[in-house]
């Protein structure tokens, strides 16, 4: 990822090149494997700071939040999927 | 076991402290860049360019490149004190530990001046 990003702002071929090495399949595959990996991240640590300010602690609240986190998750990595592609 | 010496600050509290904090960043530089990407579809390479030129902007990208190397020490702490034990790996654990925990700290310290090189290399 730093490697793209030297890349593309270290000239205007270098930007170039990190758009079209994007347009393969492979590589959109590989950037949304990464991008749900973040995202799940994102959400569950999310969930991580709500549970802190004291909410959803209960067994039924952590069950509950579980569920929310991974539905949330589905429905953002789903939509950086039709992003990418 | 040597496992509170090698933590972030030898305070399981600021340690608590310092991943929330850090996290918070890394979520805002992560949110605004992918909010900036749907934003410009067509990016051409002088708007990229001059976005991360913007003084602001490397300000942003320095904190979250530290916000990132504190977040992996203390998520990867984490894991190697949980998971790298004398009850899983015997009587070798604390070498395998403290190994795994030099090589995420050199692949951290890597990763940071190597961003920063980039940041203000352009």
């Amino acid at each position: 990822m730093l490697y793209a990003l030297d890349l593309s702002l270290d000239s205007e071929e270098g930007f170039a090149s990190v758009k079209a090495g994007l347009t393969s399949p492979l590589a959109k595959f590989v950037i949304w494997a990464l991008l749900s990996a973040l995202l799940y991240h994102l959400v569950a640590g999310v969930r991580h700071l709500i549970m802190d300010s004291g909410i959803g602690e209960t067994l039924e609240g952590g069950k509950l939040g579980s569920k929310i986190v991974i539905a949330v998750s589905l429905v953002v990595i789903v939509l950086a999927g039709v992003w990418i592609w | 076991m040597v496992t509170n010496v090698t933590n972030l600050s030898r305070s399981g509290l600021y340690d608590w402290m310092a991943q929330r904090v850090s996290a918070v960043v890394l979520a805002a530089y992560f949110i605004f860049l992918i909010g900036y990407l749907v934003a410009h579809p067509g990016l051409e390479y002088a708007t990229w360019h001059a976005l991360f030129s913007h003084n602001a902007m490397r300000i942003f990208s320095l904190l979250a490149l530290v916000a990132l190397a504190a977040h992996t020490w203390v998520g990867m702490w984490t894991i190697a004190t949980d998971y790298l034990t004398p009850m899983a790996l015997g009587k070798s654990a604390t070498v395998v530990r403290f190994l795994f925990q030099a090589v995420c700290g050199i692949a951290m310290f890597a990763y940071f001046v190597w961003g920063v090189q980039i940041l203000w290399g352009i």
